[in-house]
């Protein structure tokens, strides 16, 4: 059979029914109703002098062991079952060859299980009263103003209590690989403190164990163990369950392992917190066997509960210190975005930025197609493939990772930055997203022994499962990870996610209540709009209505002075009349509904021509039309642009012999591009600022009729179609318009 | 004998209208009111018209932006009642805005004028309007 070399076999052994007990003590399993025997060590044999088969199933006051009688033990477990709660009284004091011992009874497994083991005078006493220790180890655990100063006192009270050699505070890891992070040491001994152990070497099912049953020892890893029997409980065919036994055997692993490390003798005791093991104190003994008896154990565990309680109200202070300020930070955040309206302001521009949101060195965000960053990044390149990454290998809202390299092999390249990274996702349709970095933490890991060898081969070159020889410091480098991400970052970075979106989507209501405002001043802009073509036109057609008449009338009586003034009147009228058609058609360009659809432009351009050269038979005009590409807008309008240029070139070209007119269209990706030139008195550059706003005329100009309204009306329906409209021109020479309308507007 | 109703405001486009009707070769009979509501009275005999016989024009003209109802309004209700529903109507307003003209037609107006400036186009297009509506097409109420 091969075996498979992986010390994660560990995890399969059994350990709370090991069939074993240590040597130093005697165990009888009984009836816990009938007083019948059940089970016993082997080793009852010698005290018993008959053979343990002979035992099973006797009542219990048939036994003697040597001058202690079974009625005796019968008599104390009966006042004992009695209570309801025989562990409550343990240790049962006894005499055994004329020698203190104590009984330790508990029931578990069905069973009553009784516990002979001797007082500590056996291996040597104490160097003070338990009491006195007991009471200067609680007041070093008040004084101590750091945890590690906490942990070392520790350490030296129990070695005191003690008298191991070396006594060592051990603490778990996330992956529970375990490190010395206190020890007090016999002078000669290599120190441990900083060493760090693979989580093998204590497998899961001992940590299971360790949580419930808080103080275990080996007292002599030389004394072989001693076998109970029969092998299993009747009703169970395995054998009995010694979670809470002190007597219980470990692994020969174990003992293999500790003997490796040239320990004689051992102790562990369990720290919890919040009901999960945070350590252990580990106790070795090298000079030989160390046996810790029940008084002292109990003492022990006391001051182990005592420190698992000050560790968790030590690390509530520390984390509640740490989690108030970043909430203070957080709630600052929430209130610079909330005042300045404005998430990237509120985030990057004081002194509270998104960094001291967590202990991350670096930031990054991405909102409204912009990166933002703060404190120390990769490059923005490198973020944007990165976000690109991330959005694709999550779902979810947040990411976090203490070891992106390992995940996302180009972080490599910035693991010096961002190791760890920490994104929360504020919206994927838009592409917006906040990330927090944390550089790599180089580690150098000192190993208790190499740990990837716990394996051993034998000369034959077979496998076999055993634990490594050396335990010599072995140092290891760790790459590509930064400090974890805290629960109260992970917390704190969702939180202001909340708030962020809450004041974008304010902002989006603002918006959309602006443009319902916008909406209803449009809207009266129109109704105005009308009542100015109505009001002022109807009363300025009555003049112009009744000065004809009049004319008409009394034309005859008129002379020449007269009729001048009467032909004043109507120009006048006139020019007021177009004025207000102008403005009338200026306002409608900004305020009425848009229809875009796909135009014929060569038929509107050709109609035109038609139109507008139809009143200028006296001049030699060539008007071209070349490519006409077609273009999406709104016809109305569109038509008025080109109207309006055309008009201008025709106006404008008159006082030149040939007027040379084109129009021609060119089309990109983006969009189509008309251009419209003439060789009229176009436009002194000087005065080019002019030439698009309202009212404006140029000097150039000054003799032509009109009011500065049409070109004003093409720049804003081009504004309108996101287009553009500019110009080039030499007087008399060349002068080009152009419009651009964007393609396939959505 | 009523030819024409003209439904107008303006004192000036009433005045107008008298003047240009009253150069006629054969003046036409016509009335004119000032208000959309009066109009809609007149028509549908109701209101101050009540129990009374107004006889139908061959012809209403009406302009748009009227005190009370407005010209839509009276097209509106004169095109939803039996009596009037196939009365020809023609719009004579200044608003040359192409979302009038649709909304007028909408409703039911039969044709849509938009008022010149000059006394000689406004004189000339009721001339050939009146022609049109009361001789070479004669609706018999």
């Amino acid at each position: 059979m091969k075996v498979t070399p992986d010390l994660t076999n560990c995890e399969k052994e059994p350990i709370q029914w090991p069939g074993f007990i240590q040597s130093y003590g005697f165990l009888i399993a009984i009836d816990p109703v009938a007083f019948t025997i059940w089970q016993v060590s082997e080793n009852i044999e010698g005290l018993a002098g008959q053979p343990v088969n002979s035992l099973i199933g006797q009542p219990l006051v048939n036994l003697q062991l040597g001058d202690l009688s079974g009625s005796l033990l019968h008599d104390m477990l009966v006042i004992a079952m009695r209570s309801g709660t025989p562990e409550a009284f343990n240790p049962y004091p006894l005499k055994l060859h004329g020698r203190d011992w104590l009984a330790i009874v508990h029931r578990h497994d069905g069973a009553l299980i009784v516990e002979l083991e001797p007082t500590s005078q056996l291996y040597g006493g104490l160097s003070k009263p338990l009491h006195t220790l007991l009471a200067q180890a609680m007041s070093d655990i008040q004084r101590s103003k750091t945890l590690a100063q906490l942990l070392e006192k520790t350490a030296q009270q129990i070695k005191q209590i003690t008298g191991f050699d070396r006594v060592m505070i051990y603490r778990f890891g996330e992956d529970w690989h375990g490190e010395v992070v206190a020890e007090a040491r016999e002078e000669h001994l290599v120190p441990f403190l900083g060493l760090h152990y693979p989580a093998s070497d204590i497998p899961r099912q001992a940590r299971e164990l360790y949580k419930i049953n808080l103080v275990r020892g080996v007292a002599d890893v030389n004394e072989p163990r001693v076998p109970i029997l029969p092998v299993n409980v009747a009703q169970y065919d395995r054998p009995l369950d010694l979670t809470h036994a002190n007597l219980r055997a470990v692994s020969p692993v174990h003992i293999e392992y500790l003997s490796n490390m040239g320990v004689g003798a051992s102790m562990s005791i369990s720290l919890l917190y919040r009901s999960e093991l945070w350590g252990l104190i580990a106790c070795h003994h090298y000079s030989g066997p160390r046996f810790i008896d029940y008084p002292a154990r109990q003492s022990i565990k006391l001051v182990s509960q005592l420190l698992s309680t000050v560790l968790e109200i030590r690390k509530d202070d520390e984390d509640a210190e740490v989690s108030g300020r970043l909430h203070d930070n957080e709630q600052a955040l929430h209130q610079q975005m909330t005042a300045d309206w404005d998430v990237v302001q509120g985030l990057t521009k004081h002194p509270i930025t998104a960094l001291d949101l967590n202990e991350a060195t670096g930031a990054a965000l991405l909102f409204e197609e912009e990166l933002h960053l703060l404190g120390d990044t990769p490059a923005p390149d490198d973020i944007l493939t990165l976000i690109d990454w991330l959005k694709n290998t999550t779902s979810e809202s947040v990411f976090q990772t203490n070891q992106l390299p390992n995940l996302y092999a180009p972080a490599e390249g910035f693991r010096d930055k961002a190791a760890g990274v920490l994104m929360v996702v504020l919206s994927r349709q838009m592409n917006e997203y906040l990330l927090w970095f944390k550089p790599e933490q180089i580690q150098q890991v000192s190993w208790g022994g190499n740990p990837d060898k716990p394996v051993e081969r034998t000369n034959t070159g077979d496998v076999r499962l055993s634990p490594r020889k050396s335990f010599d410091k072995w140092t290891q480098t760790v790459r590509n990870k930064s400090l974890p991400w805290q629960q109260v970052e992970v917390a704190l970075a969702l939180k202001l996610r909340e708030d962020l979106l809450q004041i974008v989507a304010g902002k989006a209501n603002q918006i959309r209540s602006l443009n319902e405002q916008l909406r209803l001043a449009n809207e009266e802009l129109e109704a105005f709009s009308y009542t100015v073509s109505h009001d002022l036109r109807s009363p300025l057609s009555s003049i112009k209505r009744y000065t004809e008449i009049y004319q008409e009338d009394y034309g005859h009586q008129m002379d020449e002075t007269a009729r001048g003034i009467f032909d004043r009147i109507t120009k006048a009228s006139d020019r007021m009349s177009m004025l207000i058609r102008n403005i009338l058609q200026y306002s409608q360009v900004g305020s009425s509904g848009l229809t875009r659809r796909l135009l014929p432009i060569s038929e509107m351009l050709q109609q035109l021509r038609e139109e507008l050269l139809m009143g200028e038979t006296a001049r030699t005009i060539t008007l071209q039309i070349g490519e006409t590409p077609d273009l999406e807008g709104d016809q109305t309008m569109v038509n008025q642009v080109f109207s309006n240029l055309l008009s201008n070139a025709i106006k404008y070209t008159r006082p030149v012999p040939e007027a040379r007119i084109s129009v021609r269209g060119m089309q990109s990706n983006q969009e189509v591009i008309y251009a419209v030139t003439d060789n009229g008195i176009g436009i002194d550059m000087k005065q080019a600022g002019k030439v698009f706003e309202l009212f404006q005329r140029l000097d150039s100009a000054a003799s032509y009729e009109g009011y500065g309204v049409g070109l004003a009306i093409v720049k804003r329906i081009l504004s309108r179609h996101q287009g553009k409209v500019w110009f080039e021109s030499v007087p008399y020479q060349t002068t080009t318009f152009y419009v651009s309308f964007p393609r396939r507007i959505s | 004998m009523l030819d024409i109703l003209y439904i107008e405001d303006n004192p000036d486009e009433a005045d107008i209208f008298r003047r240009l009707i009253s150069r006629m070769e054969h003046p036409p009979g016509f009335l004119i009111l000032s208000s959309g509501s009066e109009a809609i009275d007149y028509l549908l005999q109701q209101g101050n018209y009540q129990g009374q016989s107004t006889p139908l024009p061959h012809l209403v003209l009406i302009d748009l932006k009227l005190p009370g109802h407005n010209g839509f309004e009276v097209i509106q209700q004169v095109r939803a009642t039996s009596r009037t529903c196939y009365l020809p109507l023609v719009v004579y307003s200044t608003s040359d805005n192409p979302k009038d003209m649709r909304r007028a037609y909408d409703l039911g107006a039969n044709a849509y004028l938009i008022k010149p400036e000059s006394y000689h186009q406004v004189s000339e297009m009721m001339r050939r309007a009146i022609d049109f509506w009361l001789t070479q097409s004669q609706y018999i109420p």
